[in-house]
């Protein structure tokens, strides 16, 4: 062993009883070490300093959803809506509308309709308040050729007039699957299943593994990279708590199906947009219902059936 | 070297015993950090690299994963691929815990204890590398069952959580039991460490099962949902462990003058000559299932080996990790690779670079290209996370060191106290 | 919000129908009325306490589902203004009172006299498959017996069933407003808001939106 044995010391008083080693330079050298490898540890995370500064002990502790009383819960809204106006200079209000007891809501798209103009994007992008630096959307329009439903043959970067003569188009965003892959896989429970169908993130609980985002076969979920930045005004002011209210930086969202429209009774805001009607929106439990009428009358597909996820979210032709 | 040692410790009586654990952590961190100016370079080079890394991964917590080159469509990058080899050389220790205790291999017990403190150094990288993977790692307590919501015995990420924690736990109980009993001078009582030791083995298998099912369990990515991937994972961890170990040794060879028995390293290369053939067929059978069959499962193979639709960034390192794996075992089945240190040496580097590719960028960034919706997106590194990953593997190397360093210490100790001239690490 | 949508929606439409600016083409206005539906599928449950169906207009949802319509006959131009600086306009029949209506015309090259500029690309019908040759201010249905240019849906449902049958359970068209009428309103496209009855393609149109993903290319083979 090429170990060389200190300077032997020993005799003298303990540098420092309360850490029992014995005096010596080695010693007094290995505690400066110590204490400026600390200083050096404090300095090199120091930009960790930002977290108390964004994230409040009242955000920190915050429970699940599930696990927050009504009380908390107003709390939490009014603590939100707070930090929002702080932020970014926008009144919004946040509420926390339930599942429509009894309503499984379903969707399907015309693929005989839609032309890839992307208008369901756009306005994708403005009710959720999307960060506004990518124009990111739940929405990836691709553009397929027709004879062949392979997305190898797909394309997402098409820009040009549309629809093309040989291309179809088809809109894909999260299926709200019911066997969902990305619920089985979140380590935290940070998203489920709801009872009308919808499957919600709890933005405030979700870690930012982005498990689910491996797991789901829809490139239905995106990450938050950075902290969302939308000017005051283009700020959608009508939020819910497990929709669109503006997510934290590192956390997982994804489409849900508007829910602080669709529990109102009101269509969701791509269907809504869609300026060639080829989105039909309703409850599968009503049988009169406009999807309803679709499954019943219209040759339906889903995507990527045999993975078994089941998907709430169909495809026709006319 | 040191020779203090306070009073108490000697004291026989098992409730002092106990309570003098912690003194015997203590003493044990201030012998583990004494050495020669070698050794301190050593360690202020590892210090540096750990407190970049720490920076880098600080930058990236405060400014979000922007900083990293991830994206939507390739979610996952360095870091998990570094996790996952990792993981695989964590798992590797059993490799020398195997011979050593199921078949009393004489020569392996005296240096079981290296490839415990791997697994352990390896353990701590792995949490490491997923905790700074985490986009949100101010609530990792939301993973604590009780406190938080531990999605157990659904989501596998939990699963993975449990194991490599219990791992870590067995191993710091066997090696800190071992330590301290030698320190003492006294027999370890087998009822404390043996049943951890077989209980190490099979936790050992199951850490590697557990992270492949991760990826093999998602029927969205094609590319690793096979059946084959665990064991395949296992195969290359039994490469890459014993392969890391044998350089251990080399260099504590080379550093402390620790001359272990030659038995070990032979037991080893018979073992990895195994694991790498058993990893190449697996390879192979992959390669074929999916370019026989084709189609769009074979979408990712393709763009890994041959490029697709004129990306080709992964292609390069795939044909180098092949190169590596075979030359590599070519070496390894040498019979040079018995006798000659050179040789060795270079086998165990090339098939650890293959191995660090070919279950890294080579398994976990071509799952996402192409995309579920065919969409391609290349991925390589952002500089933030050569740099937190670098600060991993410097901090690995630093505990590993401090526990390599606390052995070899105890173990000369008493060595020298019982009159012994070289270092017999025989449990 | 979805009254913006909807302005936005019929301004988007009424800027994109295909034909160039065109004298004759019909004023599109706001809804006049509201136009309950017709009971969808024959097997409709009727229920009286609770609505049997949020989707379908029956008595039961209070909230009306409304279709815009056009005013009326389109007006001619002539050019002339009055005293007050209105444009004067004339009515369809009072040049066709003097003509005599041909069966045969189909196509631009057949009216050489006026409407030459009017994009015709409607399959193989003559103009008077739907204009009604005795009253040149109303259209007629495949009988023959007239009807108004705001009841223009019933015309193009004779010959479009199975998209007028869509049309009526919300799957073609469109819609703004909600899919719960037991909670708000709902309103729809008249056919010729999209479709130009004489060209009636639906227009092309060019994406204006696209996600600008971070190392995401355009495909080299475009």
């Amino acid at each position: 062993m090429s170990n060389t044995a200190p300077p032997d010391d020993s005799n003298a008083a303990p540098l420092l009883p309360i850490l029992n080693q014995p005096s010596s330079r080695r010693t007094a050298l290995k505690v400066a070490g110590a204490a400026l490898g600390l200083a050096a540890f404090g300095k090199a995370v120091s930009p960790l300093m930002v977290i108390p500064e964004n994230v409040s002990v009242d955000e920190f502790l915050q429970q699940h959803y599930k696990e927050l009383s009504d009380d908390d819960k107003s709390k939490v809204f009014a603590r939100l809506e707070a930090e929002t106006k702080e932020h970014y200079g926008a009144d919004v209000t946040i509420s926390d509308p339930q599942a429509i007891p009894g309503v499984k809501f379903g969707y399907a798209i015309s693929l005989s309709k839609c032309n890839g103009n992307g208008a369901c994007m756009e306005a994708c992008n403005k009710e959720n308040n999307h960060h506004r630096g990518v124009d990111q959307s739940y929405i990836r329009v691709l553009e397929m050729s027709k004879g062949s439903l392979d997305m190898e043959h797909g394309s997402t970067t098409y820009d040009h007039t549309v629809p093309q003569d040989d291309k179809f188009y088809m809109p894909v965003q999260c299926q709200q699957c019911d066997n969902p892959p990305c619920v089985t896989v979140c380590p935290v429970e940070a998203t489920w299943k709801e009872d009308d169908g919808i499957v919600v993130v709890d933005y405030n609980w979700c870690i930012g593994c982005r498990y689910c985002e491996a797991a789901c076969p829809y490139h239905a979920r995106r990450f938050n990279w950075e902290q969302p930045e939308i000017p005051a005004e283009d700020v959608n002011p009508v939020q819910a708590y497990l929709s669109n209210r503006i997510r934290p930086q590192g956390t997982m969202e994804k489409c849900h199906y508007c829910l602080h429209r669709t529990r109102e009774g009101r269509a969701p805001a791509c269907l809504e947009a869609c300026p060639t009607g080829a989105r039909v929106f309703g409850d599968m439990n009503d049988p009169e219902s406009d999807i309803n009428y679709v499954l019943k009358n219209k040759r339906v597909f889903v995507l990527k059936e045999e993975l078994g996820t089941q998907p709430s979210f169909f495809y026709f032709f006319d | 070297m040191s020779t203090t040692t306070p009073e108490t410790l000697t004291h026989s009586g098992t409730s002092d015993a106990v309570r003098s654990y912690p003194k015997f952590l203590w003493w044990g961190l201030s012998e583990a950090t004494n050495g020669g100016v070698g050794f301190y370079l050593w360690m202020l080079v590892l210090t540096a690299i750990s407190l970049v890394g720490a920076n880098a991964w600080a930058h990236q917590v405060a400014t979000g994963m922007i900083v990293t080159n991830m994206t939507d469509h390739v979610s996952w990058g360095l870091y998990i691929a570094n996790f996952t080899f990792f993981v695989g050389l964590a798992a590797g220790g059993v490799m020398m815990v195997i011979p050593a205790y199921l078949y009393d291999d004489e020569e392996m017990h005296k240096v079981v204890i290296i490839g415990e403190a791997v697994a352990i150094a390896a353990i701590v990288m792995c949490t490491l590398s997923v905790v700074v993977d985490l986009g949100r790692p101010d609530r990792f307590w939301h993973l604590l069952p009780g406190i938080g919501r531990l999605n157990w015995p659904v989501s596998m990420l939990t699963w993975d959580v449990i194991v490599l924690n219990g791992y870590l736990l067995i191993n710091l109980h066997i090696v800190g039991y071992l330590l301290y009993m030698q320190f003492l001078g006294r027999r370890p009582n087998p009822k404390w460490y043996v049943p951890f030791v077989f209980l190490s083995i099979a936790w050992a298998i199951s850490i590697h099962t557990v992270t492949a099912f991760l990826y093999c369990g998602l029927g969205g990515r094609p590319f690793w949902n096979t059946a084959l991937l665990a064991p395949r994972f296992l195969a290359s961890a039994f490469v890459s462990g014993p392969s890391f170990i044998i350089l251990v040794m080399r260099i504590l060879r080379l550093t402390t003058g620790f001359t272990p028995p030659t038995g070990p390293a032979r037991t080893l290369i018979q073992i990895i000559r195994i694991a790498m053939t058993v990893n190449l067929i697996m390879l192979a059978s992959e390669v074929f299932t999916m370019f026989y069959t084709g189609g769009a499962h074979a979408a990712s193979a393709r763009y890994l080996f041959f490029g697709l639709h004129g990306h080709h960034g992964l292609v390069p390192w795939m044909w180098t990790s092949l190169a590596c794996n075979i030359l590599g075992t070519i070496l390894f089945f040498m019979p040079a690779a018995l006798e000659r240190g050179s040789v060795r040496i270079s086998a165990c580097v090339l098939c650890i670079v293959g191995i660090w590719i070919e279950k890294g960028m080579g398994l976990i960034v071509p799952g996402f290209i192409p995309s579920t919706l065919h969409e391609i997106v290349e991925y390589t590194p952002s500089l933030t996370e050569w740099k937190v990953s670098a600060g991993i593997w410097a901090f690995g190397f630093l505990i590993l060191t401090l526990l390599l360093k606390l052995t070899i210490t105890v173990f000369n100790r008493s060595d020298v106290s019982h009159g012994k001239n070289h270092a017999n690490l025989s449990i | 919000m979805s009254v913006g949508l909807v302005a936005i929606t019929g301004l988007y439409l009424a800027a994109n129908i295909g034909s160039p600016p065109d004298p004759e083409s019909s004023r599109l206005s706001p809804v006049t009325s509201a136009v309950p539906l017709a009971k969808s599928t024959a097997d409709g449950v009727g229920g009286s306490e609770l609505p049997a169906s949020r989707s379908t207009s029956e008595d039961a949802n209070p909230y009306p589902t409304t279709i815009r319509k056009p005013i009326g006959p389109p007006q001619v131009l002539t050019g002339i203004t009055d005293p007050h600086g209105n444009a004067v306009t004339v009515s369809c029949s009072t040049c066709h009172a003097t003509r005599k209506p041909n069966t045969e015309n189909k196509t631009m090259a057949d009216m050489n006299e006026f409407h030459g500029s009017l994009k015709i690309a409607h399959g193989n019908i003559s103009c008077l498959s739907c204009h009604n040759a005795n009253d040149y201010d109303s259209l007629k249905l495949a009988d023959g017996s007239r009807i108004e240019f705001t009841e223009v849906m019933s015309l193009c449902a004779q010959c479009h069933g199975p998209q007028m049958r869509d049309y009526e359970h919300n799957v073609h068209g469109g819609m703004n407003g909600y899919w719960d009428l037991t909670k708000g309103s709902r309103q729809k496209n008249n056919c010729i808001d999209c479709h130009n009855p004489h060209s009636p393609q639906f227009p092309k149109m060019q994406p204006t939106f696209k996600p600008r993903d971070r190392f995401l290319q355009a495909h080299p083979h475009e």
